[in-house]
């Protein structure tokens, strides 16, 4: 990679490290271990093509799509057995929330299935539209539609109505 | 972004609820970025390695599978040739026709009433994302936005019972669902309900699903407005009847456009074999749950999803209880945090146990789990709840739901369930 092009990939990376960081501890329901893994692999990727995804309109959306495809390949491969693995990870850093509430929220999460979580995470974290979600995960838009009311009908039940206790005031 | 955006409150608070739990999670920023350079010199490498192979297209093919930019950036339209370049062109199923974005568009205009047309987009049939057209129609009784999708799926699948069920009124209102066997063997579903679940905005949502015997599948989606969301509602009702949307939906040239889409249009992962774990159904779930109840339980009625959930409400003479069962794969690596301080049994089954207040409107509910995940990779996890009530909605009806704690150990520890993997 050209010099120029490198800091312009490390600038890009270094300020969407945060935010992929984090969506990728959503999708893994708090595996904090498994989300540094997808991430890097997203940067991998990108280093690989960055001369066409800084070309892209928006290389940010498309580096939370390579994140996403990669948390499914990833959710296939070892659903498949392929991974002979059991790891459990650590609990993930307590912040300055409440950390049991936020167990919660991310038990609840766990409790979908993985690709009603990637739409839960894109729709509503990532703010995609049903369209937008649809193409990050090569789906139809009526797939998306029925994961999404199914994902939300999951979540209300698991977390009640009134999510006011999982936001910080 | 803006609270009208979503005019589901539960929508908002959950995308605020995600926000701070994903902000409660600091990444060593400079290692990640690092790494990730290091894994991206390697496949450059391991890339540059395969390119003395000799096929020319290789340089821009993936590592691990074709990445595909967002289906608006205009650098996408030269990649189908690049994401195919993983394996030699020729091996790729060429298909027999290709309907253009322009093909899509002629032929659902000539198959709608007349009217005038507007905002129209299209994606071919060989596009990676799949054949697909959208516009706006309008009949002169006001703008609808009208979408078509194409795709092709396994017949017999949970997918395309997904596809073709209506679905639970409990979960998602709407005003009417019918889904019928043609008698070419092809399942219609014809739905009426709403962009919104909460009804909050009065946008309608009318869709037709065709999934032909073959795997050919069509949807029609229309809309009593001009855009799915955040446009005014133009009009009481979408442009197209019913029968509208079942003629349109039926006509013979989709399912030409299903088969012209490539048979391969992804190439094929490095990770060989992908023999996906089929997801539990709901129905065993639920079956193998009432076949675990204590005698002298009552169901008054269950339900639940099409995979992995399943519910029912049963009833011991002194009121109704709801239990409530989750059965997963794929859970062992994310379940880390859900099982610390749990107990580990000899033969490595995770379990932890949770009596704690219900969640939902009802007052004075209790919601008891055991939550269990079998040893091994396969991350198989049992979890199930019970209420004091029949309806998490409503108020307590019970002091205590109608299982002990033991008696939910010994469902969810049941080795029925394995008779599920």
């Amino acid at each position: 990679m050209r010099q120029g092009r490198a800091d312009e990939y490390a600038e890009f990376a270094v300020a969407r490290a945060g935010h992929l960081y984090r969506s990728a501890c959503l999708l893994t329901a708090g595996d904090t271990h498994l989300a540094e893994d997808l991430v890097q692999e997203t940067f991998g990727r990108l280093y690989v093509r960055w001369g066409r995804v800084s070309r892209a309109e928006n290389p940010a959306a498309y580096a939370q799509t390579v994140l996403t495809r990669a948390f499914l390949a990833h959710q296939r491969r070892r659903s498949s057995g392929e991974r002979a693995t059991d790891v459990f990870p650590d609990l993930p850093g307590a912040g300055d929330g409440d950390a049991s509430l936020r167990l919660t929220l991310l038990d609840a999460l766990a409790r979908l299935p993985a690709k009603d979580r990637a739409v839960v995470v894109l729709r509503y974290w990532d703010d995609r539209s049903v369209e937008q979600t649809a193409d990050v995960l090569g789906v139809s838009s009526a797939a998306v539609r029925t994961r999404c009311s199914r994902a939300l009908g999951r979540l209300r039940d698991l977390l009640g109505e009134d999510l006011s206790e999982y936001a910080r005031p | 972004m803006l609270g009208t955006d979503r005019p589901d409150p539960f929508e908002d608070r959950l995308s605020a609820a995600l926000r701070d739990a994903g902000d409660d999670f600091q990444a060593d920023r400079a290692a990640l970025v690092s790494a990730g350079r290091v894994r991206g010199r390697r496949a450059l490498l391991r890339r540059r390695t395969a390119v003395v192979g000799g096929v020319a297209g290789v340089a821009l093919a993936g590592v691990g599978g074709a990445l595909v930019l967002p289906a608006d950036d205009p650098a996408g339209h030269d990649r189908a040739g690049a994401a195919s370049a993983g394996t030699p062109k020729s091996t790729a199923t060429a298909a027999a026709t290709v309907f253009t974005g322009d093909d899509l568009l002629r032929e659902l205009k000539g198959l709608l009433p007349r009217g005038t047309y507007g905002e129209e987009s299209a994606r071919a049939s060989d596009h990676q994302l799949g054949p697909a057209a959208r516009l706006v129609y309008d009949d002169g009784a006001g703008a609808a936005a009208i979408g078509m999708g194409f795709a092709r799926v396994e017949p017999g699948s949970a997918q395309v019972r997904e596809l073709t069920a209506c679905p639970d009124h409990n979960v998602t209102p709407y005003d009417d669902c019918t889904s019928d066997r043609l008698p070419d063997g092809s399942t219609l579903r014809l739905y009426q309900g709403y962009e919104y679940p909460d009804l909050r905005v009065d946008t309608k949502l009318w869709t037709a699903d065709l999934v032909t015997a073959d795997g050919q599948h069509v949807s029609v989606s229309e809309w009593n407005s001009p855009a799915e969301k955040d446009a005014p509602v133009s009009r009481d009702e979408p442009p197209l009847s019913t029968e509208r949307l079942r003629e349109l939906v039926t006509a013979g040239v989709w399912r030409e456009v299903v088969d012209a889409i490539p048979k391969s249009p992804k190439p094929p992962r490095s990770t060989a074999p992908r023999t996906e774990r089929p997801e539990v159904s709901g129905k065993s779930v639920g079956d193998t749950l009432a076949g675990l109840l204590p005698e002298g339980l009552g169901v008054v009625t269950r339900g639940g999803q099409e995979s992995e959930y399943a519910y029912l409400v049963v009833d011991d003479g002194r009121g109704r209880s709801l239990l409530q069962v989750n059965v997963q794969y794929g859970m062992a690596d994310g379940a880390g945090q859900a099982y610390a301080g749990g107990e580990i049994l000899p033969d490595g089954t995770r379990i932890v146990t949770r009596q704690e207040p219900g969640e939902k409107a009802g007052s004075g509910v209790l919601m008891w789990t055991v939550d269990t995940l079998r040893p091994g990779p396969a991350g198989f996890r049992v979890v199930i709840s019970a209420f004091n009530t029949g309806d998490q909605n409503k108020d307590a009806t019970r002091d205590a739901p109608a299982l002990t704690m033991e008696q939910l150990r010994k469902i969810a520890l049941s080795t029925e369930w394995d008779r599920l993997r």
